[in-house]
């Protein structure tokens, strides 16, 4: 699966105490040419996030995380994250050990990306890293889309703004132009120029987009 | 048995009393009989005596009234002039109504015979001889009859009779008077024997002799059945006018005899004696019929016992021969008293009969056997009948019979294999708990294990597939990423297989040892699994082994204190007392106190005392109170099983195990003691900490 390279290079954050595991799986990602930083406990990676600047990630990423570690575990470090705003481009997988599993699908069922089950099959998880990997670059596309059309949405003056949210909710030009006591041909007039601002040839089209963005 | 072995010592001054008392009894008795005998003499003779002087007394008397009734008849006689005819008659009639007057005469004045009547009851006097041949003293006495005026009876002579016979005969001459003129005599011949028959009584005649005679002891007369023996005589005078008889009377029983009165006085003596023995007889009959009883009875008793008894029994003579087994022991070898006897016995293993016999030669014979020995026993094994070997212990004591000889040597013999299976049995329990409870431990500590070995795995496997990645697609630098990948993959395996030994180690079953170790070198083999554990909570481990009484000409750090133990039990108890200090600091202690404390110290001369100490929130009371009890457990996967079982280890080596808050009453110390190592001076056995 091969990621939009203008997205940026995807980089895989670890969060485990055990250095072996971390260079091993750096080393794995590595042999598939991911670029992969590994954190040695959770409280290093808060440290890390805390100079990130949003918007962050910038690039397809995806976190690793060992559910048990001295200090703060993964899943304190986990609740931490969907407390805050958590960036939807940062999947998390949790590292489950034996007898960890009903915590992880617990995880999971709250937004976790997926979890794999130590000993895990080593290209299972690159996969899986890939998926997530891909799931955030997605984020990515939508976020900028988003930002695009908040862009646009900010360029709208108040009644087109008003015309659009009538268009939106379905209502034909005469009744648009009853409700704002205007003209229809006013209406037409601020529909035209809603879709040249915001890019789209139809009002599904436009509808589409702005419920996409709102997501 | 303990009657026989009475000493007879007790019994020489009870048997010299016995004896002393018998011969008290038969001197009292002699002199009794003595005395007797002598008494019933003396009373015998005196008695003869009296009865002679009695019997002489009234004889005299009865003779003398006889004579004078006589005599007053034969004067009645001459009363009145009789005619010659009837005076004849009157005569003949006074004769026959006194025996003993033989003959009576009338003599004129110059004593010529007018007259004479002879008695019709016997021979006439003198026949044989003349009256006028014997007539001196009848003259004499009728002068001094005549003299006198009074009937006098003249001196005693002797008339002889045909055959040889003859009567002492006295004459009385009575003097006639006829109107005051003499008128001439009387004269009556009395036969003296006559006399003292008729004076006698019957009873007298039978008991005495009764006789007259002189002065010089010539007899004149005797009358009596049987002659007297002389021993006891009385003599009375007779006195009459003219003439005194000395009557004699003699009894015929003579000077009592000893013979009869000894043996009568002897057969009582003797029947006293025969009473007093059939009393004694009697007595000890009874006494000894109450002790056959009691002797049954304990015999009964003894086989009851003996019946009872479980411990086997048996009695061999000096020669090494069976002379008694009780039921048990046949039970127990299974062989039959008959089967018993023969040589060897036949419970003795065949393959160690010579030894036995040896020993049993020794045994037997040794004198100077101690009797601790005896009280200890000393183990051997038997065989039973089906062939199996079995372990007993023998118990031996002297055989001393009745009269205090040694006979032979009396064994209990006790079956003792039930008692080694049982140990045997309980070791091996014990031996079992303790590996269970290692495999508890492990357990308990599975999921740690398997995380520790899912790294160095994990590791591997990733190294692994990302080296086939690497094949599929590679570029220039592949070689130098395998070369690496390689290196670490060997690496994890290498670590993964000490956590498998580390294990194994541990899980191992061996056999209960004691051994002299460093107690840093017990520390060393149980701190790999005491750091996995502490490494996912964050703690520290910190070890301080104190020197073990420092002295100024060493330096301390050389020394390390030693103690005797079993290595995996006390490896064990450390895992166990580390691991609940870690896990109990695990949720409420800060990270950066999370430190467990392992100290040593050298705390007596014979004692090492060991502390594990964590920082956690101490023991609650109601927790603490059942700390030791077995499967009491605070912890979902815990057994329960540690911290008794870590008790129990230490109790066994002599130490004690305790708990308590830590110094500054936080935290929860767990202290033991193990022993240190018995030598003359602990502190020159140091081992060298290499530091």
């Amino acid at each position: 699966m091969a990621l939009d390279p203008a997205l940026g290079i995807p980089v895989v954050y670890l969060v485990d105490d055990e250095d072996v595991v971390r260079d091993a799986l750096a080393w794995l990602l590595r042999s598939r040419r991911l670029l992969s930083e590994g954190f040695g406990s959770a409280e290093a990676f808060e440290a890390f996030l805390a100079e990130r600047r949003e918007p962050w990630p910038g690039s397809p990423s995806c976190l690793l995380l060992d559910v048990r570690m001295p200090g703060t575990s993964g899943l304190v470090l986990f609740e931490r994250l969907v407390e805050r705003p958590w960036p939807a481009t940062l999947p998390v997988i949790f590292l489950t050990g034996h007898g960890d599993v009903p915590t992880a699908v617990a995880a999971v069922k709250r937004g976790a990306f997926d979890f794999v089950e130590k000993p895990f099959s080593n290209n299972t998880l690159v996969d899986r890293v890939e998926l997530a990997l891909q799931a955030s670059a997605e984020a990515i596309v939508r976020r900028r889309a988003a930002a695009a059309v908040g862009q646009a949405l900010a360029e709208l003056t108040e009644r087109e703004r008003e015309v659009m949210q009538l268009v939106i909710d379905g209502r034909p030009n005469k009744s648009i132009a009853d409700v704002l006591a205007i003209s229809v041909r006013t209406v037409e007039v601020h529909r035209a120029r809603v879709f040249e601002k915001m890019n789209v040839k139809s009002a599904v089209e436009l509808a589409n987009l702005l419920r996409e963005s709102n997501a | 048995m303990n009657a026989s072995t009475e000493t007879p010592s007790p019994n020489r001054p009870r048997r010299t009393r016995r004896a002393l008392l018998w011969a008290a009894l038969v001197g009292l008795l002699l002199v009794a009989q003595t005395l007797l005998v002598a008494l019933t003499l003396s009373y015998e003779s005196s008695r003869a005596q009296d009865e002679a002087d009695a019997v002489a007394g009234e004889a005299a008397a009865e003779i003398k009234r006889d004579l004078l009734r006589t005599m007053q008849a034969l004067q009645a006689l001459m009363w009145g002039e009789p005619l010659l005819q009837h005076w004849a008659d009157s005569a003949t009639e006074l004769m026959r109504g006194h025996r003993e007057l033989m003959r009576v005469e009338r003599r004129d004045r110059q004593l010529a015979v007018t007259e004479a009547v002879d008695t019709p009851l016997g021979q006439p006097l003198f026949k044989q001889m003349a009256r006028s041949d014997l007539q001196v003293d009848t003259e004499v006495a009728c002068a001094a009859a005549l003299r006198m005026a009074a009937p006098t009876f003249s001196r005693s002579y002797f008339v002889p009779l045909t055959g040889g016979h003859g009567h002492e005969v006295v004459d009385l001459c009575v003097p006639v008077k006829n109107a005051g003129q003499d008128a001439g005599y009387l004269v009556g011949t009395f036969a003296l024997s006559q006399l003292l028959d008729a004076a006698m009584s019957q009873r007298q005649g039978r008991q005495h002799e009764l006789s007259f005679v002189e002065g010089d002891g010539t007899r004149l007369a005797r009358a009596g059945l049987a002659r007297g023996v002389g021993v006891y005589q009385a003599e009375r005078l007779v006195d009459l006018p003219g003439v005194s008889l000395q009557l004699r009377a003699d009894s015929i029983k003579g000077r009592p005899s000893l013979i009869p009165n000894l043996a009568t006085a002897l057969v009582l003596g003797l029947s006293i004696a025969l009473f007093a023995v059939v009393l004694l007889l009697a007595r000890d009959v009874r006494r000894r019929a109450r002790a056959e009883s009691a002797l049954a009875e304990a015999l009964a008793f003894r086989k009851a016992m003996e019946d009872s008894l479980i411990t086997g029994l048996r009695a061999r003579d000096l020669g090494g021969r069976i002379t008694y087994v009780n039921p048990a022991f046949c039970a127990m070898v299974g062989f039959s008293v008959e089967e018993m006897a023969q040589e060897p016995p036949p419970y003795w293993p065949p393959e160690h009969a010579e030894f036995y016999a040896e020993r049993q030669r020794n045994r037997l014979l040794g004198v100077g056997r101690e009797t601790s020995e005896a009280r200890e026993g000393f183990e051997s094994v038997f065989v039973r009948k089906n062939g199996e070997r079995f372990p007993v212990m023998i118990y031996e004591a002297p055989l001393v019979d009745g009269q205090g000889r040694h006979t032979g040597w009396m064994s209990a013999v006790l079956d003792v294999s039930a008692q080694h299976r049982i140990e045997e049995f309980s070791r091996q329990q014990q031996d079992r708990l303790q590996a269970t409870a290692r495999l508890a431990t492990v357990g308990e500590m599975a999921s740690l294990l398997s995380h520790e070995l899912n790294q160095p795995l994990a590791a591997i496997a990733s190294y692994a597939s990302g080296s086939l990645n690497l094949l599929d697609d590679g570029d220039e630098a592949t070689p130098e990423m395998l070369r690496q990948a390689l290196d670490r993959i060997a690496e994890q395996a290498d670590r993964a297989g000490r956590i498998i030994k580390s294990v194994h180690h541990f899980v191992r079953r061996r056999e209960q040892q004691r051994e002299t170790i460093a107690a840093d070198l017990l520390i060393d083999a149980v701190l790999p699994l005491v750091r996995l554990q502490a490494r996912k909570s964050g703690t520290r481990i910190e070890i301080d082994i104190a020197s073990a009484a420092p002295r100024a000409e060493s330096p301390p750090t050389t020394r390390v204190p030693r103690v005797v133990c079993d290595r995996t039990m006390l490896e064990q108890v450390l895992l166990n007392l580390t691991r609940n200090g870690i896990q109990a600091m695990e949720t409420e202690t800060p990270l950066d106190e999370r430190v467990l404390h392992i100290r040593v110290r050298q705390s007596h001369a014979r004692w090492v005392t060991f502390i594990v100490a964590d920082a956690g929130p101490g023991i609650a009371p109601e927790v603490a109170a059942q700390l030791f009890t077995p499967f009491y457990t605070t912890r979902s996967e815990g057994m329960g099983l540690g911290l008794s079982l870590c008790r129990t280890v230490i109790e066994q080596h002599g130490g004690a195990l305790d708990f308590g808050p830590g110094p500054h009453g936080r935290g929860t110390e767990f202290r033991f003691t193990l022993p240190a190592p018995k030598t003359a001076d602990s502190g020159e056995t140091s081992v060298s900490l290499n530091a």
